[in-house]
C-alpha cells in the first residue's frame, strides 16, 4: 500500500521517523474501522480512521484525536462522533475519548425516547461538559477542580452526527473545530468553514468541559451520499472542500474503500499539514 | 488550502554604531536560522522568514521567503546612518500586508507574524512619529475591525546603547493571555557576543513556535527566563529593571 500525496508533500512527510509517547504505551497510534450496519431495507457502510500527525510522531506525543461510531439499539440511528484533544492539555486526548462515550451513549437514551429532531443538543454539550470535569477531576486526583481548571489540563472539541437510517434525515452538532459534512459528489460543509476569508490564522477553538455552544448541521441523505465527520486535521487542509484535498478525497470516496486504504487516505502526505488526522465516513 | 505558514521577520538596526563587531554578529543570526530549519523539517515546511533593516531609512534586505528554497541568497549587512525607529514600522506593516495578503492569495493559512526587533540605539525620529507608526502597526481593535489585523507580535531585543525604557514600549502584545516579552543585554555585556544570544532567542523561539503551532497552538512561544542564555534577561511590558 503506497503513501496518498496530495499536492506538495513537504519536508517532514519524507524525513519524520515516528517516536513513541514514552507517557502513554498503550494508546495507539493509529485506529480503524470498516463495517456495514444495516436497517429496514438500508445498509450504511462505515469507514473510520484516526491517524497520529506527523508533528505527533515527530515529537513522540500521543495522538489527541479519537472517534467513536455506533448505533442505537435498534439500529435505527447510525451515530459518528469525533473529538480532538486540545494540545495544550496534556491529558486532553482523555478528555477526546470520553467525551465521543460518554456523548455517544446519551444520544443513544435520547433517541430511545424521542426522535432525532428532538435531540436537545445545548443540553446534551452541557452534560458531556459536567462529564469531563467530573472524569477530569477524579484523574487529577482532586474532586475540587472547577471546569476551567479542568480544561487546562484535558479539554476537547467534539462533533456528533446522527443519521436516522429511516428517513435518511442528519443531526449533528459540533463544539470547537472538528465538523461535519456531506459528501455528495463534491463537499458540503453543513457548518461554517472555519477561519473562512480570515485574515490571520487562528488555532484558537472552543472546547468543552468550558462552556460553549455548539453549532448545528442538518441535512437531507439521499442513497450515494456520504456523511462525513472529520477533525480539522483533515478539515484545515480540506479548506471550503473546493481544492485539491476536496477533490482528491472526494474521487477516492466515491464508494467505501478498503478499510486500511482509508486509514492511509486519512493519513495522505501534503506539506504543513502534521496534525492528527480522523474521518468517519459513512455510505448511504 | 495550500499550507499553514508562520512568519518570522527580524529587523536589524544599521545605524552607524552597529558598525563592526555587532553588524557582523547581527548578519550572522540568518545562516544561524538557516541551519536551525535546515535540522527541522517539521518547522522549515512552514516558517517564513524575512529581514528587514533600517537605519535614517528601512529597506527589504531578505523578503519573506522559504529559507531553504535554493533560489535564496542571504543579504550583506552594511551600516547607512541614523535610527529611525519610525521608517523601521512603516515598512514593516507594508511588508506585512502585502506578504499576508499575497501568501492568502497563493491558497495559504497565515499565522500571526512574529517580529523580532534589534537594536542598539535609542530612536533619532521625533517621538510622536516612531509612536504613531507603531501604532499603525500593531493597533487593531476586534470589535470595530478598526486598526491592523495582520498585526504582529513585536519582540524587541536591545544591546549595548538601546533604551531599555523605550523598547519596552514595544512589546507587542503588552498584556492579555499571550504576552511578548523584551530581551536586554546586561549592562556591560558585549554587544556582539550579546546579538549572537539574541539569535539564539530567536531560533529557540522559531523551534518552539513551530512545536506549538504543530501541536494546534497558535504563534510564538517565547523561551522562558531559566532557559535563556547567560548575559540576557527578559521582561515584560510591566516589569520593572534598573
Amino acid at each position: 500500500m503506497g503513501a496518498y500525496v496530495i499536492g506538495e508533500p513537504g519536508r517532514a512527510f519524507g524525513s519524520v521517523v515516528p517516536a513513541p509517547d514514552p507517557a502513554h504505551w498503550h494508546r495507539p497510534d493509529t485506529v480503524i474501522d470498516g463495517y456495514a450496519v444495516h436497517y429496514g431495507g438500508r445498509t450504511a457502510h462505515v469507514r473510520a480512521a484516526s491517524v497520529r500527525g506527523l508533528s505527533h510522531r515527530h515529537y513522540g506525543k500521543v495522538r489527541q484525536d479519537e472517534y467513536l461510531v455506533r448505533t442505537t439499539d435498534d439500529g435505527r440511528y447510525v451515530i459518528a462522533a469525533v473529538a480532538d484533544g486540545v494540545s495544550a492539555g496534556a491529558l486532553s486526548h482523555r478528555a477526546a475519548c470520553w467525551a465521543v462515550r460518554q456523548g455517544g451513549d446519551h444520544l443513544c437514551d435520547i433517541l430511545s425516547t424521542m426522535d432525532a429532531p428532538s435531540i436537545p443538543w445545548e443540553k446534551l454539550f452541557e452534560v458531556i461538559a459536567a462529564d469531563i470535569a467530573d472524569f477530569g477531576a477524579d484523574l487529577l486526583g482532586d474532586r475540587g477542580l472547577t471546569a476551567r481548571e479542568v480544561a487546562e489540563r484535558m479539554a476537547t472539541t467534539a462533533s456528533f452526527a446522527v443519521l436516522d437510517l429511516a428517513t435518511g434525515g442528519l443531526y449533528g452538532a459540533s463544539v470547537g473545530d472538528t465538523s461535519i459534512w456531506l459528501l455528495r459528489g463534491g463537499w458540503f460543509p453543513l457548518q461554517p468553514v472555519k477561519n473562512d476569508g480570515a485574515d490571520i490564522h487562528t488555532s484558537a477553538v472552543r472546547a468543552l468541559p468550558l462552556p460553549a455552544t455548539p453549532v448545528l448541521a442538518r441535512a437531507d441523505v439521499q442513497p450515494g451520499d456520504v456523511l462525513v465527520v472529520l477533525s480539522d486535521g483533515v478539515g484545515d487542509p480540506l479548506g471550503d472542500g473546493a481544492g485539491e484535498v476536496g477533490a482528491a478525497l472526494a474521487e477516492l470516496w466515491r464508494t467505501p474503500p478498503p478499510e486500511l486504504e482509508f486509514a492511509a487516505q486519512v493519513g495522505f502526505a501534503r506539506k504543513t499539514y502534521d496534525d492528527d488526522r480522523t474521518a468517519v465516513a459513512v455510505w448511504v | 488550502m495550500r499550507g499553514k505558514l508562520l512568519p518570522f521577520y527580524l529587523v536589524i538596526d544599521v545605524s552607524y554604531s552597529m558598525s563592526g563587531a555587532k553588524l557582523d554578529a547581527a548578519a550572522r543570526i540568518m545562516p544561524a536560522v538557516v541551519d536551525a530549519l535546515a535540522k527541522a523539517p517539521i518547522l522549515s515546511d512552514k516558517v517564513r522568514f524575512g529581514v528587514l533593516d533600517f537605519s535614517d531609512d528601512a529597506q527589504v534586505r531578505l523578503p519573506l521567503c522559504d529559507v531553504l528554497d535554493e533560489n535564496v541568497v542571504l543579504p550583506q549587512l552594511s551600516v547607512r546612518g541614523g535610527t529611525s525607529y519610525m521608517a523601521a514600522f512603516r515598512l514593516l506593516r507594508t511588508e506585512i500586508e502585502a506578504n499576508v495578503k499575497q501568501l492568502k492569495a497563493d491558497g495559504y493559512a497565515v499565522h500571526r507574524p512574529a517580529v523580532f526587533f534589534l537594536s542598539d540605539g535609542a530612536p533619532t525620529d521625533r517621538e510622536n512619529d516612531w509612536v504613531s507608526a507603531f501604532t499603525d502597526l500593531t493597533a487593531f481593535d476586534k470589535e470595530t475591525g478598526r486598526g491592523f489585523p495582520m498585526f504582529p507580535n513585536v519582540v524587541p531585543c536591545g544591546v549595548e546603547g538601546a533604551d531599555p525604557a523605550i523598547l519596552q514600549r514595544l512589546i507587542h502584545p503588552a498584556r492579555g493571555g499571550k504576552p511578548m516579552r523584551m530581551f536586554l543585554a546586561d549592562a556591560g555585556e558585549d554587544a556582539a557576543k550579546a546579538i549572537t544570544m539574541m539569535a539564539e532567542i530567536l531560533i529557540s523561539s522559531i523551534l518552539a513556535s513551530g512545536q506549538s503551532l504543530a501541536a494546534g497552538d497558535s504563534g510564538i512561544l517565547l523561551p522562558p527566563e531559566e532557559e535563556l542564555p547567560g548575559g540576557v534577561k527578559s521582561y515584560g511590558a510591566d516589569d520593572d529593571f534598573v
